[in-house]
């Protein structure tokens, strides 16, 4: 096979001169040329509204699209820079002044982008009427105070950090006009009726790839590619394939994939690996027996050993978790409280009344790492003599089974595995095991009225160190519960072709718009 | 005829209902809240009830067959409550991809596979005889993903010759063609066997036939008694064969499009199920039943065609 060396051109050439079609080598000509940047998301676009996004696939597109007052900075640590605002200033707990830069102008003959329209889009996103999934962003808000037509004053409740790591620099920061969007009825779907960033929403071609093009009327740093094509690919090997033959410039790589790419390299590209916010853990349900008995609780925590479940599921590519808050974030911890320890594992079940062990199930989402994971757990868990049933469900299941409003099934539910995405802000790991959360997210059961009141006023601190002191104590907290067994942040394993140099957030996140050509 | 014809349509609208209302009852036994999974952790509760509310799911599953029915009759198939869009639209726009896919893949294995079975059934018992048939047999036994992915590997990644995603440019249909040559390859190549041997075993029987000794006895040419009489017949159950295969095909049209990142209705599905999209999920269950009972429709209709007592069957 080494022998053979046509090209895909030279094979269209080939196939065009046996007399196919002398435009069959044209269109695929055209296609290899060109300043055009091929991305892989994940899933379709669904919603084009920062007030009704449903997840990455539209924060990638609506990040080109719209501007906000500030963006996320590339680069391996958490920062933000000025993006539509030319100033953006915090001038107390809870006034935050902004300017707009020169130049910003909606698509559609929409007119100039205004502090008016900040206004609109900051309160319409804190609207209860509007009743959006991401009203929590902006939850503080309290009014948008209009200057003039290109500056104002966020005027905020109470301060309120998350905000700068959050809602200004997110999905939720996204500037919309208000003319255009009234004109539509209050909100929109996937057709934006007037665009504002560097890039416009060009042609969607659903299920098939979103085509941006660039923005002719952009005034700033004009972004390296005339297009961004964006493809969605659900199944992660076929893009792997698809970078390695060269149909597409980036996409993400499964855990399993990174060990293999760190070895060699994909063909024609490479790897970079990142640090994941989001986190995994290994749950217990502490009103479902045995799980109710603290002693069982921290015989699980002291039984299973995290590196060997770690490197099962994700071949040695993932670092062991220390709690919810991942490296680099204000609260994360150096260590737990609890630590691999069979004997005490043993001593504990003893001490339970338990110690001829028992069954329990074990509940997990059912893809390649979970499952690996949850075999691992299985084989950790029969040393102390629990034997452990793993119950594997499809995402529609799964993600109802704690759910107290979806049935019964939360009644159920014993061990199980859960992974959650994360913003870089603490505060999004720990809202949703607050005692108001038992039955909605959480699915351990979990009541810690300490851990509640922590929450609420960690959100509000602005002392950092203080903020950090309280984010431990309150994961210090889920320890003593027995409830948790943190696994692992994992790991963001990034393919892009060689040509391209990427812009990319800490955690691998994609910033399109800042693409480039390798020098 | 006609009253053949007339039958076989009240039989295919019969089956389509009966497919439909079994589909509507399993929805009602899938665990898993679809407006939970449908808009996430940071949907308020209020949210929730809409959505139910807007896919209907807050009515006993009598009302919700009898609504989807009373819509189908009127050419509405209902919204997509994730993107607002017509459900129709979205079907029909995933439709034509899973169709070129299917109709590549039954042309070019009806091509090799049909003359393969003749040869084989002519020189009965020969070397070749015996080629064909192992070829034939080890194309039925690899899995289609199997030849997927090696596909993929093969001539897109070590090669170059193929792409490895998407359908090719909009507007561009010889870009199109050349995104279908893999996909097609794949779905396509068992069929090559099955149609191989189906039509050998066929011509093999009609071959033996009385009819076909006479023409030889009149001296007819041997190419002409092959493909003028006994093909004729021993097509038939390769056409109703061929029927089935195409509905068949949308079930393998799934993986083709997954594992080459084609958009297509089968696609479509598997997401809608993964995401508990109820609606379009009916929708394109809707299209796709048809599309099946219609593929079955025409194909005993050729068979009746060709063969006068298949009309009595009914």
């Amino acid at each position: 096979m080494s022998g053979i060396s046509l090209s895909r051109r030279q094979m269209l050439a080939a196939l065009a001169a046996a007399g196919f079609s002398p435009a069959l080598y044209r269109s695929a000509a055209l296609a290899q040329g060109g300043k055009v940047l091929k991305v892989r998301s994940y899933a379709d676009i669904q919603n084009l509204d920062p007030a009704f996004r449903k997840g990455a696939p539209e924060d990638d597109v609506m990040r080109n699209i719209f501007v906000g007052l500030a963006d996320m900075t590339p680069g391996d640590t958490w920062k933000w820079r000025l993006d539509a605002a030319s100033k953006l200033e915090q001038t107390d707990a809870t006034h935050i002044d902004f300017t707009l830069m020169d130049g910003l102008v909606w698509s559609d003959g929409h007119g100039p982008v205004t502090a008016d329209d900040v206004k609109f889009s900051f309160e319409r996103m804190a609207d209860p009427k509007l009743d959006s999934p991401y009203k929590g962003d902006w939850e503080v808000l309290d009014h948008v105070e209009v200057k003039d037509d290109k500056s104002g004053t966020i005027v905020l409740k109470a301060p309120f950090p998350p905000l700068w790591n959050v809602g200004l620099v997110f999905g939720s920061g996204k500037i919309v006009s208000r003319k255009a969007v009234e004109a539509m009825g209050g909100r929109f779907d996937t057709k934006p009726p007037a665009q504002s960033g560097r890039y416009l929403l060009k042609e969607w071609q659903p299920k098939q790839r979103v085509v941006l093009a660039r923005n002719p009327d952009w005034k700033g740093e004009a972004p390296y590619f005339d297009e961004i094509h964006v493809i969605p690919i659900e199944d992660a090997k076929t893009a792997e394939l698809g970078l390695e033959a060269g149909d597409i410039d980036y996409t993400w790589v499964e855990a399993s994939s990174i060990p293999r790419f760190k070895k060699t390299p994909p063909k024609g590209g490479k790897l970079a690996v990142k640090p994941s916010l989001a986190y995994v853990w290994l749950g217990m349900n502490v009103e479902a027996a045995p799980f109710d008995k603290l002693e069982v609780r921290q015989a699980v925590q002291k039984a299973i050993d995290v590196p060997s479940v770690l490197e099962a599921a994700y071949f040695g590519a993932a670092e062991p978790a220390t709690g919810i808050i991942a490296p680099g974030l204000i609260g994360h911890r150096e260590k737990t409280l609890y630590s691999f320890n069979l004997d005490a594992a043993r001593e504990l079940l003893k001490k339970a009344g338990l110690d001829s062990g028992f069954e329990c199930t074990l509940s997990i989402l059912n893809t390649t790492e979970f499952t690996s994971a949850a075999q691992a757990v299985q084989a950790n868990l029969a040393e102390i003599g629990i034997t452990v049933t793993i119950q594997q469900y499809d995402s529609g299941t799964f993600w109802s089974l704690g759910d107290q409003k979806s049935g019964d099934s939360w009644k159920k539910v014993q061990l199980i595995i859960n992974r959650f995405s994360m913003q870089p802000d603490p505060s999004f790991a720990t809202d949703w095991f607050t005692p108001e959360q038992i039955g909605v997210w959480n699915w351990e059961r979990w009541n810690s009225p300490e851990f509640g009141e922590l929450n609420k006023k960690a959100k509000i601190e602005l002392d950092t160190q203080k903020r950090n002191e309280m984010y431990v104590r309150m994961q210090d907290l889920m320890d003593e519960s027995g409830a948790y067994v943190f696994l692992t942040h994992g790991a963001v394993g990034v393919c892009t072709s060689d040509k391209i140099e990427p812009a990319l957030m800490p955690n691998g996140n994609p910033i399109f718009h800042g693409f480039k050509a390798t020098a | 005829m006609l009253l053949y014809a007339l039958k076989r349509l009240g039989l295919a609208l019969i089956i389509t209902a009966v497919a439909l209302i079994l589909l509507i009852s399993m929805i009602q036994l899938i665990p898993g809240d679809p407006a939970a999974v449908l808009l996430g952790p940071l949907a308020s509760p209020e949210m929730r009830e809409m959505f139910r509310q807007q896919m209907g799911l807050d009515q006993p599953a009598l009302v919700q067959i009898a609504r989807f029915f009373g819509r189908v009759l009127t050419g509405d198939l209902g919204t997509d409550v994730l993107t607002n869009r017509s459900v129709l639209v979205t079907v029909m726009e995933q439709v034509p991809f899973t169709l070129a896919l299917i109709f590549a893949s039954i042309t070019w294995s009806a091509l090799i596979g049909i003359p393969l079975g003749c040869f084989a059934a002519l020189y009965r018992g020969s070397l070749a005889d015996r080629i064909v048939g192992i070829l034939s047999v080890s194309s039925i036994a690899l899995p289609s993903f199997v030849i997927a992915i090696y596909g993929l590997l093969l001539f897109s990644v070590k090669l170059g010759w193929f792409p490895t995603i998407g359908a090719g440019d909009r507007g561009d249909p010889i870009d199109q063609l050349y995104h279908l040559v893999l996909p097609s390859l794949a779905v396509g190549l068992g069929w090559v066997g099955y149609l191989a041997r189906m039509v050998r075993a066929s011509m093999l029987e009609v071959l033996s036939e009385n009819h076909v000794r006479m023409a030889r006895a009149f001296g007819l040419e041997e190419r002409t008694i092959t493909y003028r009489y006994a093909l004729k017949i021993a097509i038939i159950p390769t056409v109703v064969l061929l029927g089935m295969g195409v509905g068949n095909m949308i079930s393998s049209a799934v993986f083709a499009e997954i594992v080459f990142a084609r958009p297509g209705v089968g696609k479509l599905i598997f997401d809608a199920i993964s995401t508990r999209n109820y609606p379009v999920v009916m929708g394109a269950v809707m299209i796709t039943t048809g599309f099946y009972v219609l593929c079955t429709l025409i194909a005993d209709l050729i068979a009746a065609g060709l063969d006068p007592r298949v009309r009595s069957t009914l």
